[in-house]
């Protein structure tokens, strides 16, 4: 009787699961990184989930003024185009309680972008390139920053999830606190109780 | 369930912290301290239960248990759920230590509601009446939980409808499957160690 019910009960649990958005108890993960001057990000679940398609994206700079409103694809990924070389921040809701504040420092974007206030655009366009580009060669080096951050992506996830994974050590570790934390409590019970027994001898004997 | 560092407003920060500092106060107050080390072996469940994902579907969940761990400890489910959620913080980066006290409220309050309301139910003398009990008490602490956490959410300015619906309808799978457990707990529990979840009488219930 009882087997039957709890096969009912998986057997609805598994067909809910596929109708269901998945904004469990995961922690929020993503990350934001520069191409060019086009910053591509990504938010999910820790889980392995994305974001649901149309996730709403803040994109505000330091002080918190607006730089603009993106949206994600079906992937959870969302492209936003920097227009000065500035901190950006990025704030999702995942809802839920389930928020991520991003940053992307100002230093990863190009520095032919206007802003930024280490130095000014002339004196480090001195600095980094002496000389003059051509066409051909601003075309090149964009297409090797396009290429090296297309190798360097899945290791960005990579690590990103291995960051989120507590690792055997951190699920002793917490256990080992908990029943320590029990011993303590049961040692200083176990002095408070030798404490009245003691004082009730002494009244006895007084 | 963890709300994360940066979704609540900042009063509805201070009350969760209060009120968490109030139930943890009480629940050592009432606590058999006899009993230490199940309300440790039970805090060490939930710390673990939240990291373990059951895989349904494409997606997964995982156990909350604070329908069981209110069953059994009463008030001391305070202590206890706040110990493990600190340890979740520090160990795994859920939730956040700034949202420490909301997320104590969310999950143990809930647990204590149960108590009351379920835990006469459990010692009824049919198996089958209690494991019904167990059942609505596990799924029911969820369904609070969810409850309070759109209503943390609500304070902190989102529409609590939209959030409440979110929350809730993602945790259908979690409510089932929590149902489930809590209720073959308390079956098991019943026949074993009839003591832990305070059933004294000496009905014979095989």
């Amino acid at each position: 009787m009882h087997k039957g019910l709890w096969l009912k009960g998986w057997l609805i649990t598994a067909l809910l699961s596929f109708s269901v958005p998945s904004a469990l108890a995961h922690n929020v993960v993503g990350g934001v990184y520069a191409i060019g001057n086009q910053i591509e990000g990504e938010v999910g679940f820790s889980n392995g989930d994305m974001a649901a398609e149309g996730t709403q994206i803040t994109v505000t700079d330091r002080q918190g003024n607006t730089l603009g409103l993106v949206a994600t694809d079906s992937e959870g990924l969302f492209v936003f185009t920097a227009a000065q070389r500035i901190d950006h921040q990025f704030f999702a809701n995942l809802s839920s309680g389930h928020v991520l504040e991003m940053v992307l420092p100002a230093d990863e974007l190009p520095d032919d972008l206007p802003g930024g206030d280490a130095l000014p655009s002339e004196a480090k366009r001195a600095i980094s390139t002496p000389l003059a580009y051509s066409g051909d060669q601003i075309a090149l080096q964009q297409m090797i920053e396009k290429a090296v951050a297309k190798q360097v992506k899945p290791l960005r996830k990579e690590i990103a999830e291995y960051k989120e994974k507590a690792s055997l050590q951190d699920i002793i570790g917490g256990i080992g606190y908990i029943f320590g934390l029990c011993g303590i409590g049961i040692w200083w019970r176990q002095r408070q109780l030798e404490k009245q027994q003691s004082s009730i001898a002494k009244q006895g004997q007084g | 369930m963890h709300i994360v560092d940066g979704a609540l407003a900042v009063p509805v920060l201070a009350v969760g912290a209060a009120l968490t500092v109030a139930g943890v106060a009480l629940g050592l107050k009432r606590m058999d301290y006899d009993h230490l080390p199940q309300v440790g072996v039970l805090s060490a469940a939930f710390f673990i239960a939240s990291y373990i994902h059951l895989p349904i579907g494409f997606s997964s969940v995982h156990l909350i248990l604070n329908g069981l761990i209110g069953l059994a400890l009463g008030w001391a489910a305070f202590p206890a759920l706040l110990v493990a959620l600190f340890l979740q913080a520090v160990f795994f980066g859920f939730g956040g230590f700034l949202v420490l006290g909301v997320n104590a409220v969310n999950i143990a309050l809930p647990a204590v509601m149960v108590y009351y309301l379920c835990g006469h139910g459990i010692s009824a003398s049919s198996p089958r009446v209690a494991a019904i009990w167990g059942a609505i008490g596990g799924a029911g602490s969820i369904v609070l939980t969810t409850i309070m956490v759109a209503f943390s959410l609500m304070l902190s300015g989102e529409a609590f409808l939209l959030a409440a619906k979110a929350t809730f309808v993602a945790h259908i799978p979690v409510m089932i499957v929590e149902g489930g457990v809590t209720a073959a707990a308390v079956l098991l529990l019943r026949k074993v160690k009839p003591e832990f979840l305070h059933i004294k009488d000496e009905t014979d219930y095989a």
